[in-house]
């Protein structure tokens, strides 16, 4: 694609972004992410999955605008309760609350909130540059796919979410083998027979991906605040100082963010890496080039900085593989996924071009998405800070209702809702004895696509299974397959170093 | 490589379960069909016999422990399952009583069982009636379950 039309699409995509639906949307967006980050019992996925069907009937760009907006709130959402409360509100923002809690308790707090107010906003920003550069020329790549390669892409996405977010490489392994066979349920897509419909004409398409999702991600974490007693969470601390950062305060935390940009975006771009690492590398990396050394565990501006900039910035890299490949690299991106798949939309390089319009107006959006988390932000912590004491004999019902009307909205079935419970149960279950849920969701989007492509690559050799590895990019495709297997290992060494760094002399509740 | 969990021993019989049913279920197909089902099946046993073999492997060198603790550890059985009723209660009084009204009635008897303060329940009530009745119906324009009596 020529630069100036590049040019041409991303002025386009900010026209289109600007219109007032759009910017309502991205308001309400951006305030329910933060409400769900602030709230120790709730995660970005399981907020972006339950926004799921309020987008359904939505245009898609308006749609994605809705799901990134709580994505980056509900990034950012979780330092406020970090720093009040010190309980992160999602394990983006553990290491914030290191030094975000020691500012508190200093009469900070109002200088804590801003910093990552400030700080997220730039990470976010940031990221957005590399979205707009390097997703077009990935996807660029994605056009040398046939059959053959779409089959091994398949697998290979599996691999990579199936060794995140599970202690056990092997079991997360096992959590995408069951969802690739859950995505057989339905209709043979080529011969048209049944299969494992339990004699219900409900599954003839499949399993909703959308109550799938809901009930692994939300019905599930209803299930895991049911089992423990409700604890009484502890008062924000009050706080009376501005949230607002002078002069000195922005200087002084500048070069930390350019560095930890750096840091979240790569983690980002990185399949099976997320925001999690990201928060503590940046800090981490914050603490070793400070001139303050000295303020670290005893409420570091650098510290906080470091922090957010590096779990925000993650947002915008990690949308680059999940829509130019379809392989989203942790559950929040497969979440999304499931979002594009719901309006019809596929993965890959037609994106870029065939819904280039659609594309471009997300990504204008995503980058408005960051200003108004900034001014939500900086006006609205007092409230949120409220709000982060909700209690989870709150959240437990109210959080079922949206589970339940949201399954039911999209096809307007009650079937849905029982299989979304069923899903909720096996969420639970699976949640229990360290399975992977965003593996098994991962696998019932992917599943279809390395069918088909397995199908239609045997079909055109005449049944030869040779033509799987005939290619040179099925093969770098199967390496990548075997290196992300054991990048899991890797990965979690370096979380465990970041982590022992950085918690040297602050034990944190995570 | 910690020590063998006995509790992951049901982890495994369910995979193998579902890899039988599966693997029968599939067999009757045609040979085009079931190319693609017995793949995944092949592949979930051969994944779920590595782990076994982690499993045993694990028992002999570090030995082996329940589990059943660490899992449900701080579990609150009563809770719990006054819980998990009442999401299935409230999902049969939906089809019976329609939304609004099973919602209400789900939404006190929960909070009122959770020991929540009657001013909050009141307002999460009328929060959630609020938030659904314009999302959902005024916003989305979706038909909320009327319910079999009120057909």
């Amino acid at each position: 694609m020529e630069f100036a039309e590049t040019l041409q699409l991303m002025g386009a995509g900010f026209l289109n972004a600007l219109t007032p639906l759009n910017l309502l949307m991205m308001i309400g967006g951006t305030a329910m992410g933060i409400i769900i980050g602030c709230l120790p019992g709730l995660s970005a996925a399981m907020g972006v999955a339950l926004t799921l069907p309020l987008t359904f009937t939505m245009e898609p760009e308006t749609g994605l605008i809705v799901l990134g907006a709580i994505y980056c709130g509900a990034i950012f959402g979780g330092s406020i309760s970090a720093i009040l409360i010190h309980t992160p509100g999602t394990p983006a923002s553990a290491a914030t609350a290191i030094e975000g809690y020691q500012m508190t308790l200093k009469g900070q707090a109002g200088r804590a909130l801003a910093t990552a107010c400030y700080s997220s906003f730039w990470g976010g920003l940031l990221s957005c540059i590399s979205l707009y550069f390097f997703a077009p020329a990935l996807a660029q790549l994605a056009l040398k796919f046939m059959s053959a390669e779409k089959f091994w892409l398949s697998i290979f996405g599996l691999t990579i979410i199936a060794g995140v977010s599970s202690k056990s490489m092997v079991k997360g392994l096992i959590s995408g083998a069951l969802g690739l066979l859950i995505s057989c349920i339905g209709l043979d897509p080529i011969t048209g027979a049944k299969r494992f419909m339990f004699g219900q004409s409900y599954f003839a398409e499949g399993v909703n991906t959308t109550c799938a999702l809901i009930g692994l991600f939300s019905m599930s974490q209803v299930f895991i605040l049911a089992e423990k007693a409700i604890v009484k969470r502890a008062r924000a601390a009050k706080f009376s100082d501005k949230i607002w950062l002078n002069k000195e305060d922005r200087k002084l935390i500048r070069p930390t963010i350019l560095r930890s940009w750096i840091i979240g975006n790569i983690i980002g771009i990185l399949p099976g890496a997320g925001a999690s690492i990201a928060c503590f590398m940046g800090y981490n990396t914050s603490k070793q080039f400070s001139k303050h050394k000295e303020d670290f565990s005893h409420g570091s501006i650098e510290g906080v900085a470091g922090s957010e900039a590096a779990n925000n910035a993650v947002t915008g890299g990690s949308l680059i593989p999940m829509l130019t490949l379809g392989i989203p690299g942790e559950s929040v991106t497969a979440v999304l996924m499931g979002g594009l798949v719901i309006q019809g939309l596929a993965p890959g390089p037609a994106l870029f071009t065939e819904h280039a319009g659609m594309t471009y107006t997300f990504f204008a959006g995503f980058v408005l998405v960051q200003f108004f988390m900034l001014a939500i932000g900086l006006l609205g912590c007092r409230g949120f800070a409220q709000i982060s004491r909700l209690s989870d004999a709150i959240l437990i019902p109210a959080v079922t209702v949206l589970c339940f009307v949201g399954s039911y909205a999209i096809h307007k079935n009650m079937m849905d809702i029982v299989v979304m419970l069923i899903f909720g149960v096996i969420g639970y279950l699976m949640r229990k004895m360290d399975l992977n849920t965003a593996a098994v969701v991962l696998a019932l989007i992917l599943g279809p696509i390395g069918e088909k492509g397995l199908r239609n690559a045997l079909r055109s050799s005449g049944g030869s299974i040779g033509v799987l590895f005939k290619s040179p990019v099925s093969w770098v495709l199967i390496i990548l397959s075997v290196i992300s297997i054991f990048a899991p290992i890797l990965m979690a060494k370096m979380e465990k170093k970041s982590q022992d760094n950085a918690n040297k002399g602050d034990p944190v509740e995570a | 490589m910690k020590k063998m969990k006995k509790i992951d021993f049901g982890v495994i019989a369910v995979m193998y379960i579902i890899c039988a049913a599966a693997f029968v279920s599939t067999s009757k197909l045609d040979a085009d069909s079931r190319i693609y089902p017995h793949f995944c099946t092949g592949l979930l046993f051969a994944l779920t016999t590595l782990y076994l073999i982690q499993m045993v492997v694990a028992a002999k060198r570090y030995g082996t422990e329940s589990g059943v603790n660490e899992v449900f550890a701080n579990f609150m059985p009563k809770q719990f399952a006054v819980c998990v009723a009442a999401c299935i209660g409230y999902m049969l009084l939906m089809y019976a009583v329609g939304f609004y009204i099973s919602t209400v009635i789900f939404l006190i008897a929960l909070l009122m069982y959770l020991k929540v303060p009657v001013l909050h329940s009141a307002i999460v009530v009328a929060v959630i009636i609020l938030l659904v009745y314009f999302a959902f119906s005024k916003f989305l324009g979706v038909r909320l379950p009327a319910g079999l009596l009120f057909k």
